[in-house]
């Protein structure tokens, strides 16, 4: 049978997903420190890691304040995520903020940034202090940044709803253009599919969307652009449905509904794409927040993003044919009792 | 389009409104009563972002309440003779510049009375320049997106209850960004703060009086 | 039928609004927090997972019936 590929190839590239989604490791990272604050004088640094290899080869370790490097005396290892240092702060260093590095040739270069509030300021470093490894670590994994930590997994899983329910609703949106060129019922058959489906995904995405936002940013609704925008879209289509039960003759619904739709979507559109750039945002790429748009996508994450967007997408568009499908086979049958 | 066309239904309107002043009237009783059970509920609010709200709140219960009768009020004969008589593309336009005049008028009367009841304490460090133009292109907006609703209700001949479900998804959008322009203008930040906002509802204005503009004919055959 | 998906639909984001209502207003209990947090929040990835094939299983459940009322109709 023709038409199977693709099928096919959602459920491979969504096995592809889920398996590098889940399987490779975060990259290693500082995580933690004993102490917030440093001041001249000598110091002790207890540092926390997450999926390095202290053990494995003992790290050098430095602050680094405005571009200026001074190096641990003495690395205690403790284990593979735990290390102790000690430093001999010098003063008259210039920024508020200093930062701990390591390098190890296993682990590459690592940073808990702004790790230490610095006390006894002055006018500045001359030069770039101690000479430190510079060599990056080999191997594919995802990044590890701050709060995020192992959910940025998430981003295959949850973003990818947002995009299926995009699809779904430009394909409602171009079948009630048809229906309202062509009166066709069958047009008006597959918008109705696609609202029903897209909505399957809408609500998915709210989910997840709830469930992330709680462990990254410690609430289970901010009034955010992008989640106003998609409640918003959940109560239009919802709306639509309502459109449809409330017209019993199928010719004047099928066109009612067309124009609720359209005039809907466009609207949506041009609210989803203005709004965010209006007002601040906690979504990455808006309003100044870092998360991604910083560093944008890495190319790790790339890999596996971009075939989990066309995974799901397929994936949506698969569930709307067997939607479709069912519900013509049921109006033949209508049909048929008619008859 | 004929703008001929337009003026005369914009005139038949007016002349249609005039004969029944009770409509006039129904639509200030609204508004007035309505801030008037708000000003027992909180005497006077010096709070802005509430009394901003509030007010945005009370408008667009108003609007709805204004607009749900726009297609509403005519029987099958008065449509027959209106599509026989006029291309449906000129009634369209005519009766959703003659909402957004209705409203222009009726937003201006309720902040008007909401300042009478619940203060207008907010609105002494306001840019009045600002606020009251927010004002009416919110009410003109809510107008403009509210006609092809109006009509879409009447035709699926369900009344106010289908329009106000229908309607509160796409007025929200606005609903945010206008609260925002109006806030704005409240803490008495200028144009250049305030600028992109009216922008941006001026915008929305204008995309949907042309989708409008495009989709009344499906709307009117039958 | 079409009623089904909606029920289905709003199953489950009833199901999805649980947790919302119970924590809405309360800090998170101790118990959830050190789950969801622990070993760098690998849980909130778990229930992510979760939710995404929960609510896939429960469309198909929803169409499964849809079918299996049209092969009803087919045998009378």
């Amino acid at each position: 049978m023709k038409g199977w590929w693709w099928k096919g190839l959602s459920v491979l590239l969504l096995l592809y997903v889920v398996f590098m989604g889940l399987h490779t490791p975060l990259g290693p990272a500082l995580v933690h420190t004993s102490i917030d604050r440093i001041a001249p004088g000598p110091v002790t640094v207890e540092a926390t890691g997450y999926n390095t290899h202290f053990a494995k080869e003992s790290p050098q370790v430095w602050l680094e304040n405005d571009g200026y490097r001074v190096c641990a005396t003495a690395v205690t290892v403790n284990s593979d995520v735990a290390f102790s240092a000690q430093f001999q702060v010098p003063s008259g260093m210039q920024a508020n903020l200093t930062s701990l590095w390591a390098w190890s040739s296993v682990d590459g270069p690592i940073v808990l940034r702004d790790a230490f509030f610095t006390e006894g300021l002055g006018q500045g470093m001359q030069g770039e202090g101690c000479a430190v490894g510079t060599a990056e670590r080999t191997g594919f994994s995802f990044p590890n940044r701050t709060i995020l930590n192992e959910t940025i997994r998430n981003l295959f899983f949850h973003v990818p709803m947002w995009f299926t329910m995009m699809v779904l609703m430009t394909i409602a949106f171009w079948q009630s253009l048809m229906v309202l060129r062509t009166g066709n019922l069958d047009k008006d058959q597959m918008a109705l599919s696609a609202v029903d489906v897209s909505l399957l995904f809408a609500v998915l995405g709210l989910a997840t969307g709830s469930i992330w936002a709680r462990a990254t940013w410690g609430d289970w609704w901010t009034s955010d652009p992008k989640l106003n925008g998609a409640a918003v879209s959940v109560l239009i289509y919802a709306a639509y449905l309502i459109l449809r039960g409330s017209v019993p003759d199928p010719h004047k619904r099928a066109r009612l509904a067309a124009i609720y739709n359209i005039f809907a979507y466009v609207l949506m559109m041009v609210f989803l794409m203005v709004l965010p750039r209006l007002t601040d945002s906690l979504h990455p790429g808006n309003g100044g927040n870092p998360a991604f748009s910083q560093y944008d996508l890495d190319s790790s994450l790339r890999a596996v993003f971009y075939p989990a967007v066309l995974g799901w997408i397929l994936l949506g568009v698969w569930a709307y044919t067997l939607h479709l499908r069912t519900a013509r086979l049921n109006s033949i049958a209508d049909e048929a009792n008619d008859r | 389009m004929h703008t001929a066309e337009i003026a005369q239904l914009l005139r038949l309107e007016w002349q249609l409104d005039r004969r029944q002043k009770h409509v006039w009237g129904s639509m200030a009783l609204y508004v007035v009563s309505t801030i008037y059970v708000c000003y027992h509920g909180v005497r006077h609010l010096t709070d802005v972002p509430i009394w901003n709200a509030l007010f945005w709140i009370i408008l667009l219960f108003a609007a709805f309440n204004a607009l749900g009768r726009s297609f509403q009020r005519e029987d099958a004969g008065r449509q027959l003779y209106l599509y026989t008589l006029a291309s449906p593309r000129s009634v369209v336009l005519a009766r959703t510049l003659y909402n957004a005049l209705v409203m222009a008028v009726l937003s201006l009367l309720s902040l008007a009375a909401y300042a009478l009841f619940i203060g207008g304490t907010p609105m002494e460090e306001a840019r009045l320049d600002i606020f009251v133009p927010v004002v009416v292109v919110g009410g003109v907006g809510f107008a403009l997106v509210l006609t092809l609703l109006s009509a879409l209700a009447a035709r699926a001949g369900n009344g106010i209850g289908l329009m106000a479900i229908l309607g509160f998804p796409i007025v929200l959008p606005m609903l945010l960004s206008l609260m925002k322009a109006s806030k704005l203008a409240l803490d008495g930040l200028g144009w250049n703060v305030t600028g992109q906002y009216v922008l941006w509802l001026v915008l929305i204005d204008l995309i949907t009086v042309g989708l409008a503009w495009l989709l009344f004919p499906y709307l009117w055959r039958d | 039928m079409k009623q089904m998906i909606v029920k289905g639909l709003m199953a489950v984001s009833a199901w999805a609004a649980w947790p919302v209502s119970i924590f809405a207003q309360s800090e998170t209990p101790a118990w959830l927090q050190e789950r969801m947090f622990a070993s760098g929040k690998i849980n909130t990835v778990v229930l992510v997972v979760s939710v995404v094939l929960v609510g896939i299983a429960v469309w198909m459940f929803a169409l499964d019936r849809r079918i299996g009322k049209l092969e009803k109709r087919e045998r009378k």
